[in-house]
């Protein structure tokens, strides 16, 4: 690294305390793999006993669907796409804070990322996990799902590449194997970290096989930074590519409501929006359960609220320029389309939506109210409700196209709920095995930023 | 016994255990699974318990996913019949009796399996058009629910017994000559029956013959007897008429020979160019019927100081009208028809207006006008017509009155008095052939009580209905399909019925059980009919001529000949000052009632046939259950909402049922359409809607007041396939009036302005070969739903019951849009056939991630079932929203025989696939192979898609776009030609022709 650059972290740390209580490296070793290593709480078996329940609903209703067909769902004509759409575009959109934390705030030099990119990366991969699922069960015949990658076969049949669902198909499963990849290898010094302080054989194997061998010698940093820094820099460019893809499921349709160029910026930023509130859910609820409040700091979720205010403030501008540009065009069915979203049979979810996404974070503008944990935490899972109503009312806008002799109204069955509910559960499943089993906070990261870390500390009170 | 193990024996548990299982919820469990033909339709209140058997089941089979496929055992012909060629459909003509019409139609039959009906060009009814009916009669030949076997008091017995006995208990009437012996007998034109009738009658000069129909043409003859002093047949020819008045006649739907009506009407309004004149229709009604929709001016009335007028009085109004302005009716004079206080010259302005504009109307066209009234308007009003007809000078030109072919009409009356002699145990045998009397006929006449007095009742019957199972013989009824007969057409046409296949449960043709019934024995239907046209066809060799008979499907001798009787006008002017028709009684507590036919079952007899309860009503658009229609003043006064639940009360009788608001109906009145609510009829008709017999009287038993309707607190879902009834100001169906047209003749393509219309991609070029096209004249289209029906036969579309319609997921490939224009108390309708329009620049085909939607060189649209992995997003972005989902797999459950009903050249297509219209590419390969074979090109005219074959005025063309001298390529170059949402740049190949309406410019706009 340059020595600019070492300058200006210099100044971060002497500027910044990062980390609160000023703790040794042992001591943050100490906090972060307890949680791993220790037994778990009640709490943890309880939430873990209900989520794999909702996962074995959501297994039940697959088997199903699977054999009934998907004419369970509330699908009709107009409403080809339901809750299953819903759900994937939002949990892809979820799935974007994570690599964003990691990726592009790593490259900004934004160090408070430290201690949260880790939970935030693991919370991505689940999301992105929890969104291929969607794709792949709400088609009509799952037994032929194959034939959307390019397979040779004998019928020389090849997918059709003007589809955006063809490179949905390419954008989420690349996205998924760069954050995964990326959130492996931020993994592996903890893991080795695990590995040394394991006690029992079944985890020294366990983390022995993952870590690598790593022994953090100087080699082995170097390179590991380096293809840190390389896969930041390949992931970027997904973050802003995954949720424009994405959107052009939508945009490059010719509905009116659907076929507008706003959209791939307007996913981009209500994914960071949605992703990061879901972050400080998490990470709130983190902090409490597992006494990290030393590491997950105010500071750190006052600027994430900053960016929540910011993103929040970018999807309320989509909502008013989409008017603007319905109007502007003077094309009547676009018109109409817009009119109806606020002020049609699904005006109540508009409104949901529009309340909480563009209401609900203006309460950040006062430092006091995004200082205060109840309301961010309240705030930041009104949020993810509002990004849900966002995809929903996105989806529903095909109740109401060209000819009004085919406009139906689409409610969902009891299915559709229990889908969403279960990928919850597959989600909170994951998650909470995450948090068991893999230390939730980047040891290695975190100490980085600590004081000591800098070669030029000198510790309080201490001499030379 | 447990209803599953009936399932394998069905007939005759069915007819045992119906009474003792219908109560328990096995039995109704069964018979909701068994409901739909061809559909499945789910449960959606799932138990744990079914969840868990079926999560079981899944997880046990998911193994199992591979072995798809049925084994099944192929066996060839080991003598192949002659001149069956296997995949080579043969076509044979015969004849669809209804009531006393005959529709000749030519039947497609794979290696003698009949799967699809067309109407026969050589036949005056059909003119090779048909209607929904006759296209969804074949679904009725493979009704698992039709009676399969004789029936002697509950217990199974057979043909040869029933003859048996018969020729035992009637040796007992022989000495008395039929004293006690009764015959109640739906109408017909057969010269066979009319043959067998004569022949029973000679031989029991004593019994007592009824006809009865629940909707028959009794008030027609009637009337023309009062005019004319005898019953004739009015045989209306539209196309000669510049000028129609209809009074509450749906001729362009439910009532007799409507294709030929239809075919007329279309004509007389066909236009080339701004230059051409088309023909203006007055249409006055209670309901909202097509004919109504096709008008030019409409008007469905109500006056505000009297509760309700009937309709008839815009007859004896415009009657009145015409006299005054010279029309000459020596001798007629006006009794007094309206009951005091109403004066008819101080009538609702805009009828009034109307009326008159219409008088000048008729009388500047004379000969080329006609007034027309419905058979639901009482006999005074069809002698007056005729009268005005005769005076117009349109007797001879536009109506032609013939004799009928039958000597027996329908009657009431009669059907009241046989009911009282049955009473009175003067009756100790009724034959009932076909009909169930139990079930159509008025409350008042109490049938089934009456029914309980007679000792022998024999009932011959398609299905084990109210009659059957309360007779003492039932005898089932073979289809039309399956037996001999004949028929004769409106106007003298006589054709032949003959059998397609033989009969598939063991029926017993009309013809068959009457030869028995009158002579004792047993003779095949063939000799039967063949010994009638013998006697018919005198001239030249008999053979030759039977053959060409059958072959051509009519005789080519008319059997009557036109008549032009003499008109008594104070016999009408009697009739008219008798009638003592039911007023409103100048409050608003009463309500007026009505019935009529309904447009997809008819009188009941249709009610099981999956694919007309399923078919879209022309105006309400309600699926699968009929409703108590309203108009929306008359649900404001009500404070009533679409499927809320009234009851009806009507002279002592109520039913309960929920109502449905048609906007344009008469106000103060609820109109009932009839033959739903049959509780045991079979898997489709039980569940369908209410019964409206149940409030009919057989004094007024089309129309009357007194009725009250009390809201209850409860709703009825009721299944629409269309809940947004108005355009929303989007030019889609383009209309203008023949003036504004002549005035701006591109006024069709010039409604949208747009910027040009480019590409981002180099354009294909469809400019070599057939490049197929369609073009539907708005026009002409009347939405009497025939191309939905002939499309869902051609293309094997599955049904999906009442749930799924619910949930918007009809299958029909091609729907009639119906859009209200104007006032919601007095809108015009429109209708817009809308099937897959076939973009050159399809944004279906650009968003499949799998291909399984592509182009091919004619322009057609394919859709690749193989292929389709269901992400519906095609669906989605089509903006025609034409594309069909499979959600379930709708023909699982369809019954064996159900199956045969299914055109071979056609895929059954599997769950989780997207289907649409193809252009019939069955057919287009069809023609292709044949030109091909012959090295020739293949000629105009000569594909016909399945819509368009059927369609009655011929408003559908197809064929060739890229050869200029194609009828669709220069239909494609009138001016009022548009592309349906072309600004959208996707060049759909289908287009439309503006509409063109002719209203009168004396009438002032409302």
């Amino acid at each position: 690294m340059s020595s600019d650059v070492e300058d200006i972290s210099d100044l971060e740390v002497q500027q910044e305390i990062l980390v609160a209580g000023n703790p040794t490296f042992e001591k943050i070793t100490d906090v972060v793999s307890r949680i791993v290593e220790g037994k778990p709480t009640r709490w943890w078996y309880g939430l873990f006993t209900v989520s794999v329940l909702l996962t074995i609903m959501l297994a039940a209703n697959l088997v199903y669907l699977f054999w009934e067909g998907t004419g369970i769902w509330g699908l009709n004509n107009p409403v080809g796409w339901g809750w299953a759409i819903v759900n994937f575009v939002f949990w892809v959109g979820i799935g974007h804070a994570g690599t964003l934390i990691s990726a592009i705030l790593f490259l900004l030099r934004q160090r408070w990322r430290t201690s949260i990119n880790r939970f935030a990366e693991a919370m991505t991969i689940f999301a992105v996990i929890c969104a291929l699922l969607f794709p792949a069960i709400h088609v009509g015949r799952v037994w032929v799902l194959y034939w959307v990658f390019p397979l040779p076969n004998q019928m020389s049949m090849w997918p059709n590449w003007r589809s955006p669902l063809l490179w949905d198909t390419f954008a989420v499963s690349t996205y998924f194997t760069c954050s995964l990849l990326f959130w492996y290898v931020g993994l592996v010094p903890d893991l080795a970290t695990l590995r040394d302080r394991a006690r029992s054989r079944l985890r020294k194997i366990f983390y022995g096989i993952f870590s690598l061998g790593w022994r953090g010698g100087n080699r082995q940093w170097r390179h590991y930074e380096l293809a840190y820094l390389v896969l930041a820099g390949v992931s970027t460019p997904l973050v802003l590519s995954v949720h424009s893809i994405v959107s052009t499921d939508f945009a490059t349709s010719l509905l009116p409501g659907w076929h507008t160029t706003i959209f791939p910026p307007y996913f981009v930023a209500g994914a960071i929006f949605s992703g990061f509130a879901m972050v400080l859910t998490l990470s709130l609820i983190a902090r409490k359960v597992f006494g990290l409040e030393d590491i997950i700091t105010p500071r750190t979720l006052e600027r994430m609220n900053k960016i929540i205010l910011v993103t929040g403030m970018m999807v309320g501008y989509a909502y008013a320029m989409e008017f603007f540009i319905a109007w502007y065009s003077g094309n009547g069915y676009e018109k109409f389309a817009f009119v109806n979203r606020a002020f049609g049979p699904y005006a109540w979810a508009y409104w949901i939506m529009v309340s909480c996404n563009v209401i609900v974070p203006q309460l950040f503008w006062s430092k006091k109210l995004r200082n205060s944990i109840p309301v961010m935490f309240v705030a930041s899972i009104l949020i993810n409700v509002g990004m849900w109503f966002e995809r929903f009312v996105i989806v529903v806008t095909l109740s109401r196209d060209f000819l009004p002799s085919s406009w139906d109204y689409y409610s969902p069955t009891a299915y559709d709920v229990m889908l969403l509910i279960g990928s919850f559960g597959l989600f909170f499943t994951m998650f909470l095995l995450f948090l068991r089993f893999l230390p939730m906070v980047a040891m290695s990261e975190v100490k980085g930023v600590l004081p000591q870390a800098d070669p030029h500390y000198h510790p309080p009170g201490g001499g030379s | 016994m447990s209803p599953m193990k009936s399932k394998d024996n069905k007939g005759k548990a069915y007819w045992r255990s119906l009474d003792e299982l219908a109560g328990s919820p096995e039995f109704r469990k069964w018979l909701h699974r068994e409901f739909p033909q061809g559909g499945s339709e789910l449960n959606n209140d799932w138990s744990r318990r079914n969840f868990l058997t079926l999560m079981g089941a899944s997880l046990a089979l998911a193994g199992l996913a591979g072995c798809r496929r049925p084994e099944q055992k192929i066996v060839p012909y080991v003598k192949p019949p002659e001149e069956v060629i296997p995949g080579i459909p043969q076509y044979y003509a015969t004849t669809m009796p209804m009531g006393t019409s005959a529709y000749g139609i030519i039947v497609e039959s794979h290696e003698g399996r009949p799967t699809k009906i067309e109407g026969n060009p050589k036949h005056p009814s059909t003119l090779g058009a048909s209607n929904a009916w006759i296209q969804a009669s074949i679904l009725g030949l493979y009704d698992p629910d039709r009676s399969k076997r004789v029936m002697r008091g509950g217990q199974q017995s057979s043909w040869d017994d029933f003859v048996a006995f018969w020729r035992e208990h009637s040796a007992k009437y022989d000495g008395n000559g039929g004293e006690g012996l009764a015959v109640l007998s739906e109408p017909f034109s057969s010269p066979t029956l009319a043959r067998l009738k004569r022949e029973f009658e000679k031989k029991y000069p004593r019994a007592k013959w009824v006809t009865y129909d629940p909707v028959s043409d009794e008030n027609i003859y009637e009337g023309m007897r009062i005019a004319t002093g005898e019953v004739l047949q009015p045989v209306y020819d539209l196309s000669q008429a510049d000028v129609i008045v209809s009074i509450d006649c749906d001729f362009l739907g439910t009532e007799s020979e409507n294709i030929a009506l239809t075919r007329g009407f279309a004509e007389g309004r066909r236009l080339g160019s701004e230059s051409d004149s088309m023909n203006r229709l007055y249409v006055l009604e209670e309901g909202y019927s097509i004919t109504g929709a096709a008008a030019d001016h409409r008007y469905a009335y109500s006056k505000d100081d009297w509760a309700w007028v009937p309709v008839t009085v815009s007859l004896f109004r415009l009657a009145a009208e015409l006299m005054d302005k010279g029309l000459r009716l020596p001798g007629f004079n006006f009794g007094d028809p309206y009951p005091s206080g109403f004066d008819p010259d101080e009538w609702y302005p805009q009828v009034l207006h109307m009326i008159r504009a219409a008088a000048a109307d008729l009388l500047t066209a004379k000969s080329r006008a006609v007034v027309v009234a419905g058979r639901s308007q009482p006999p005074a009003v069809h002698a007056l017509a005729l009268a005005l007809n005769d005076a117009l000078g349109s007797l001879g030109t536009c109506v032609k009155l013939y004799r009928p072919g039958f000597d027996s009409v329908s009657s009431m009356k009669d059907l009241v008095d046989l009911t009282g002699e049955m009473r009175s145990g003067r009756i100790s045998t009724l034959i009932t052939v076909s009909g169930d009397p139990a079930y159509n006929t008025p409350a008042d006449a109490e049938f089934t009580d009456a029914f309980n007095s007679v000792e022998h009742s024999i009932h011959l019957s398609d299905y084990v209905n109210e009659t059957s199972r309360q007779s003492t013989w039932h005898i089932p009824k073979a289809h039309y399909l399956e037996s001999w007969g004949d028929a004769q057409a409106a106007g003298g046409t006589a054709s032949v019925i003959q059998p397609l296949i033989a009969p598939l449960y063991g029926g017993v043709s009309p013809a068959e059980c009457l030869n028995t019934l009158a002579t004792g024995e047993n003779t095949p239907g063939y000799d039967i009919v063949r010994k009638t046209w013998r006697s018919m066809v005198r001239s030249g060799d008999f053979e030759r001529q039977w053959r060409r008979i059958l072959h051509d499907g009519s005789y080519e001798k008319s059997l009557s000949s036109e008549v032009k009787p003499k008109i008594d006008l104070a016999s009408v002017a009697l009739s008219v000052s008798e009638t003592r028709l039911p007023f409103g009684d100048g409050h608003h507590l009463s309500l007026a009632l009505q019935f009529r036919a309904s447009p997809s079952v008819f009188d009941g007899r249709f009610a099981n046939n999956g694919w007309l309860q399923e078919l879209p009503h022309p105006i309400t658009r309600l699926t699968w259950d009929n409703a108590a229609l309203i108009s929306p003043r008359t649900a404001e006064v009500h404070n009533l909402r679409n499927e809320d639940v009234v009851k009806l009360t009507y002279r002592e009788r109520e039913i309960e049922l929920p109502v449905w608001i048609v906007p344009g109906m008469a106000d103060n009145t609820v109109l009932l359409e009839l033959g739903y609510g049959q509780k045991n009829l079979g898997r489709v008709a039980n569940a369908a809607g209410f019964n409206a017999y149940a409030l009919r009287d057989s004094r007024w038993p089309d129309f009357d007041t007194q009725l009250s309707m009390t809201k209850l607190d409860r709703k009825y879902p009721l299944a629409s396939t269309q809940d947004q009834g108005s355009m929303e100001g989007r030019p889609l169906v383009r209309e203008a009036t023949l003036e504004e047209y002549r005035k701006h003749p591109n006024f069709a393509p010039e409604a949208v302005h747009h910027p040009p219309l480019v590409s981002m991609w180099e354009d294909h070029k469809y400019d070599k070969g057939y490049q197929l096209g369609m073009a539907i004249d708005l026009t002409a289209c009347t939405g009497c739903n025939a191309c939905t029906i002939a499309c869902q036969s051609e293309n094997n579309i599955p049904i999906v019951g009442k749930e799924q319609v619910r949930k918007g997921r009809e299958m029909h490939w091609i729907r009639v849009d119906r859009y209200f224009i104007g006032d919601i108390n007095r809108p015009a309708a429109v209708y817009q056939p809308v099937a897959c329009q076939h973009c050159e620049m399809a944004p279906c085909e650009q968003v499949c991630p799998v291909a399984a939607t592509m182009h091919d060189d004619e322009g057609l649209n394919a859709m690749v079932y193989n292929r389709c992995i269901g992400t519906r997003y095609c669906s989605n972005n089509c903006p025609y929203k034409v594309r069909r989902f499979n959600f379930f797999n709708f023909t699982k459950d369809t019954p064996e025989v159900t199956k045969m009903v299914n055109n071979p050249d056609v895929t059954v297509r599997s769950r989780g696939v997207m289907e649409k219209c193809t252009y019939c590419v069955q057919r287009i390969n069809r023609v292709r192979i044949e030109a091909k074979k012959n090295d020739r090109q293949i000629g105009d005219g000569e594909i016909q898609t399945a819509c368009q074959q059927a369609c009655p005025t011929e408003a559908i063309v197809f064929g060739n776009v890229n050869d200029p001298g194609s009828r669709v390529a220069k239909v494609k170059k009138r001016n009022r030609n548009y592309d349906l949402l072309g600004e959208l740049n996707i060049r759909p190949r289908t287009s439309y022709l503006a509409k063109i309406r002719n209203p009168n410019p004396e009438v002032p706009e409302t």
